[in-house]
Order: structure tokens, then C-alpha cells, then sequence
């Protein structure tokens, strides 16, 4: 098993299961979480899909050599979904304190009489426990290859809270290059920073400002993904891009044989990216993927990130953006900006940009959930240039659209800020992320109400739903060429 | 062939057991299917045809949509096509009648090519 281990939760189902621990009247109580699994060089995953909470006096009685224990009866229906589900088993309980926790000598010899059966039952597991403090979290990881310690819990919510066994070392003071960054989040929040893996999908006019405000943030490492080469057009939008990049000398030759040569030659995004956040922090660890994330090998660049931005404008990247959300307890943001032309008088419409969070949960803004992902519209996009000729009655041509630096700005600077926040905390507790557009001729900004499906295939607990599956479930991408 | 599009064939297959179903997998995991002899009805001439459409690499996120049949298809009272339906368009180096029938409440955990496949031919039927 991959070190570290991290166990991620949602806010929802933590304050879910942190009510049942602790509910004021400092005695023990105990549940089970149902988790799925991803492993990766950066560590393993369990990722908490559903919590049970053990009733007290049923599913929670005295214990024959410990103080409380499940039942066999609780343990045993528990295991057996899991097992049927493909998820991972965790059973919970809580001692007393606050900062500091440990398993006792008998929950360890508890775990030494059941979990090699559970092992058996739930087909490899892994299975495992965790025992709370009102602050703190351990954990004993079981596989068929030893048993593990839990390293830390992840609270995915408006803000991003970490957990672990004990007290954490005091961080190491920050460069002072982030001087003014720590006086605002402290080197704590420096430290944090500088410890993610952060996505961006999309290097044009929106991405392209993410990634270098990221880098002046001090965040540690960045993948960039993107298929496209710098055009000359992109350049009063793409950060950092210069005439060389564009090709500039050949591709505004009359020749069109030289234009043609000038746009092969081109630089890719990503390595105009690279560029400019090496530019802006020289030791972060920078991935420049020249590529398409609906591609599955583009696509697993990503499990593992600790945050995605989708700067694209394509629905099939949002639905793998979506899945990759839900399906990894993930927290991301879709951003975009809209100049609508009627296309017969050429008249501009209703400019709008859009910041929409997506956390994984029900509520936290699920894309499928807000009808953001149009099945129509990921059918026509599967389609070849030929077919969608052929097939003319469908709205889909190659005309370019307006779009100037300023509407990528207003939308990308919500959704930094937001991240920023959450990471270090910042935010009011009562803070909810709801998506936002701004309708930029009105100067009107509205916030969308959370939408809710009750089936839905990503941010719901139906059957069918992938949230929180992890490695054990399919991401709807494209098989490898 | 992803594994989803597998399964809808394999449904398809079972819903149309009376028809000969022809596959033919692309490149990205999807496939273009073609279920042949379906009633279309008397209102046709002739009143059987062949339904093709491609099962996306996204299916069944993505919806079925459009589909074809024969282009020998005419409609008995002689009328032109009306909303929905046009021709000649090619696809899948055939020429066809496009029938344009989105599903504007796909839902990708209830919603299958087979259903939506008996959805068009009772649509077909009606007009």
C-alpha cells in the first residue's frame, strides 16, 4: 500500500458522523464508513462514500473484552454491502481529548480477532478502523500485504480542514519572498500551499491567468493539460505568450505553405505555462501535458490532484471534470466567459462569466445536477468534422467567438480566491459556494441556487452513482488510440 | 468498445431479438449500430427499414441521437418530411433519412439505447 494513507470526507458526511461521536455527552459511540480506494506514487486514498451510524444499545452494546463493541449482527450486514459494493470497509469509534488519539490495547486486539475474516469477506479489502478525539484521528489500515497507519483526514467543504493523530510540527518559517502571504494565512497556510498538486484543464485566456496566479501563490506543483498550440490570435489573452511562441514571423507571411509551417511550430500552452510559473516560483515541480483530459491516460494525471481548475469549453471535459470531482472527493471550479452573437445581425448579446465550485457531495454544485452536461451536446461532440457537416441541421460550427482578457479575468479571480480561501480557511463558516455568474453589460452579479438530482450518476448515494469510488469504478473517457 | 456500450448492445440485442443487429466499433470506444427489418409503419413505403446511430464513447451520458434509415424510404401519401426528419444525409457512408429526436430529460441511470431506439420507432409510427 502506497504511503502515505489519507482518508477523504466530504463536510457533510464528517459533520454527519462527528454529531453521532460526539454528541455532548462524552461517552463512546461507533459507526462504519463504507469507502472506496485510489492508489498512486503520491500515496493511497480512502475515499468515504457512506457513513452508518450504529445506534446505541443496538447496533453499539458493552463489549465482552472491551468497554463497547458492534455487533456481529451490525458488522456482519455492513461488511457484506461493502463487499458487494466494492468498497472498502472502516469501522469508527471515539475516545475522549481533544488534540491526541490512539487505539487502546483492546481495540487493537479487537482488531486481531476480526479483520482477518473481514479481510476474507470483503475480498481483499482493505478494512481498517479509525478512533476519533474532537480534534484528531488515527487509523490502522489492514490489506492482505500488513497493516498501515492512517497519515491524516481530509474535510472537503468550504473550508479544507486536515486531521491527524496528534498535534502536527510547527511549519518551518516561509521563504520570505512570502512574507506578505504569511502575515495574511501564516507559514502554516505557506506550507500548505506549497504541498498541493493542483489540475488545470484549459491553458487559453482563463487558465492560463490561473496558472500564474497559482505559481506567485506558492503552490508546489501544477499539471497543465492541454492539446493546442499557441495561435497567433490567443496572444492578447494567453499570460506570458510572446511572437515567438505564435510563430508570428511565419504565420503572417502571405504564403499560406509558411503559415501552415508557422502554426506546426507553434509552442503548446502548456509550455507557455511552464514558462511562466517557473518564472514566478523557480522550484515548483511543474507537469506540462500536451494532451486531452478526456483521454483516460490524460484523465488519471488528475486522481490524485488536490484541486482542479476546468478552463475549457468543451461538455465532454466537463463531464470528465465532473467525474473526476465526485468520483475522488476532489474539490474543483468550472470556469468560462460568454459573448453571445446573433449570428444573422451580428449584434453582441448578454455577456456573462461564470465560476461554478463543484465539491463532492449533493448540493456542492454537481455539473450534471445544474444540467450543465447536455447529453445532446456530448453526442455531437463525439462526432468527426465529417459527420457533423454531414449531419448540417446540428448548431455546431467553427466560427470563433469574442473574447477579450478582462471576462476571463472576472471569472478566474473567483474561482482563485475561492481556493484560496478554502485551502487556508479563511472563510466565514457560513460561507456556501454556490456557483456564480456575473452578466457583465448589466453589472450584475447573481449566485444560483443549488440544484439537487435525486438519481444523479456523480454527487448522488444511488447505486449508480460513481462518487467516491475511486479506482474501483470507470471514468466515461475516451479508450486510448 | 467501452464497457457501457457493450452492455447497451447486449440490451438492444435482447429488446430486438427478432432483428438482425449490426455493430461496428470506433476508434474512441463507441460504436455505429444498424438493427435491420423494424416496422416503421403502413405510412412508409416501404413500411420496414433499417435504424442506424452511433453509441458514443460517453454513452449513457450522452444521448442516442440522431438516427437514420433508408433513404428508399418515402412516405405513402406522397407528402414531404415533416419537423424531425430530412434526407439525404450521409452517414456512415450510406445515404439515409436523419430523424432528429433529442431527448431533452435523457437520464443516463434510467434512459438506454433500447429504449430510446422503441421511443423513435413508436414516434416513427405515430406521425
Amino acid at each position: 500500500m502506497k504511503k502515505p494513507i489519507e482518508l477523504r470526507i466530504d463536510s457533510p458526511l464528517f459533520e454527519k458522523l462527528y454529531r453521532h461521536l460526539f454528541p455532548g455527552d462524552r461517552d463512546e459511540h461507533g459507526a462504519i464508513i463504507a469507502v472506496g480506494i485510489v492508489e498512486t506514487p503520491r500515496g493511497t486514498r480512502l475515499l468515504a462514500r457512506e457513513v452508518f451510524l450504529a445506534q446505541d444499545g443496538i447496533d453499539y452494546v458493552p463489549g465482552t473484552y472491551g468497554y463497547r463493541a458492534l455487533t456481529a449482527r451490525f458488522v456482519a450486514e455492513k461488511s457484506g454491502y461493502c463487499a458487494a459494493e466494492n468498497l472498502c470497509y472502516l469501522a469508527v469509534h471515539c475516545h475522549g481529548g481533544e488534540d491526541e488519539v490512539g487505539f487502546s490495547t483492546d481495540d487493537l486486539a479487537s482488531h486481531e480477532r476480526g479483520y482477518p475474516a473481514l479481510l476474507d469477506i470483503t475480498r481483499g479489502g482493505p478494512v481498517g478502523a479509525l478512533v476519533f478525539a474532537r480534534n484528531a484521528v488515527a487509523g490502522e489500515i489492514w490489506t492482505p500485504s500488513g497493516r498501515f497507519p492512517l497519515d491524516r483526514m481530509t474535510i472537503i467543504g468550504s473550508h479544507i480542514r486536515r486531521l491527524y493523530p496528534s498535534p502536527q510540527p510547527r511549519p518551518r518559517s516561509a521563504d520570505p519572498m512570502y512574507d506578505r502571504h504569511a502575515r495574511l494565512f501564516g507559514d502554516i497556510g505557506q506550507e500548505i500551499l506549497s504541498g498541493l498538486k493542483v489540475g488545470i484543464v484549459g491553458l487559453g485566456g482563463g487558465g492560463s491567468l490561473i496558472n500564474q496566479w497559482l505559481a506567485y501563490l506558492g503552490v508546489g506543483h501544477i499539471v497543465a493539460i492541454d492539446f493546442d498550440r499557441i495561435e497567433l490570435t490567443n496572444r492578447p489573452r494567453v499570460v506570458g505568450s510572446n511572437s515567438w511562441d505564435a510563430m508570428e514571423w511565419l504565420v503572417k507571411r502571405r504564403n499560406p505553405w509558411l503559415q501552415k509551417l508557422g502554426k506546426r511550430f507553434s509552442r503548446y500552452k502548456v509550455h507557455v505555462a511552464r514558462r511562466v510559473a517557473k518564472q514566478a516560483n523557480s522550484s515548483i515541480r511543474y507537469a506540462a501535458i500536451v494532451g486531452n483530459v478526456v483521454d483516460e491516460a490524460t484523465a488519471r494525471h488528475l486522481v490524485d490532484a488536490d484541486y482542479i481548475f476546468l478552463a475549457t469549453d468543451t461538455i465532454q471535459s466537463r463531464l470528465i471534470f465532473n467525474s473526476l470531482v465526485h468520483q475522488y472527493l476532489i474539490p474543483g471550479v468550472q470556469i468560462g466567459a460568454k459573448v453571445p452573437v446573433d449570428r444573422t445581425t451580428g449584434q453582441i448579446g448578454n455577456i456573462f462569466t461564470v465560476t461554478r465550485p463543484v465539491l463532492p457531495f449533493a448540493g456542492g454544485g454537481c455539473l450534471h445536477c445544474h444540467e450543465l452536461i447536455p447529453p445532446d451536446r456530448l453526442q455531437e461532440e463525439a462526432l468527426s468534422e465529417s459527420e457533423r457537416k454531414a449531419q448540417r441541421y446540428i448548431e455546431y460550427e467553427d466560427i470563433a467567438e469574442p473574447s477579450v482578457i478582462t471576462l476571463n479575468v472576472k471569472s478566474a479571480e473567483q474561482a482563485v480566491n475561492d481556493f484560496l480561501m478554502m485551502f487556508a480557511g479563511m472563510y466565514q463558516p457560513n460561507v456556501v459556494l454556490q456557483h456564480q455568474m456575473s452578466f457583465v453589460r448589466e453589472r450584475l452579479t447573481t449566485k444560483v441556487d443549488a440544484l439537487i438530482k435525486e438519481d444523479c450518476p456523480h454527487c448522488s448515494n444511488g447505486s449508480h452513482s460513481r462518487r467516491a469510488r475511486g479506482d474501483r469504478y470507470r471514468l466515461p473517457c475516451r479508450r486510448s488510440r | 468498445m467501452t464497457p457501457e456500450v457493450e452492455q447497451a448492445i447486449a440490451e438492444i440485442r435482447q429488446a430486438f431479438s427478432e432483428h438482425t443487429v449490426e455493430v461496428q466499433p470506433e476508434s474512441q470506444g463507441g460504436a455505429y449500430i444498424i438493427v435491420h427489418s423494424l416496422p416503421i409503419g403502413e405510412q412508409y413505403t416501404p413500411s420496414t427499414s433499417w435504424i442506424g446511430f452511433l453509441l458514443g464513447f460517453q454513452y449513457p451520458h450522452a444521448d442516442v441521437y440522431p438516427l437514420f434509415m433508408d433513404s428508399a424510404v418515402r412516405r405513402t401519401d406522397g407528402q414531404a418530411w415533416g419537423t424531425g426528419l430530412s434526407s439525404p444525409v450521409c452517414w456512415n457512408n450510406r445515404n439515409t433519412v436523419q430523424i432528429s429526436r433529442r431527448a431533452n430529460r435523457w437520464n443516463p441511470t434510467v434512459d438506454t439505447a433500447a429504449t430510446k431506439l422503441a421511443k423513435v420507432l413508436a414516434w416513427l409510427r405515430s406521425l
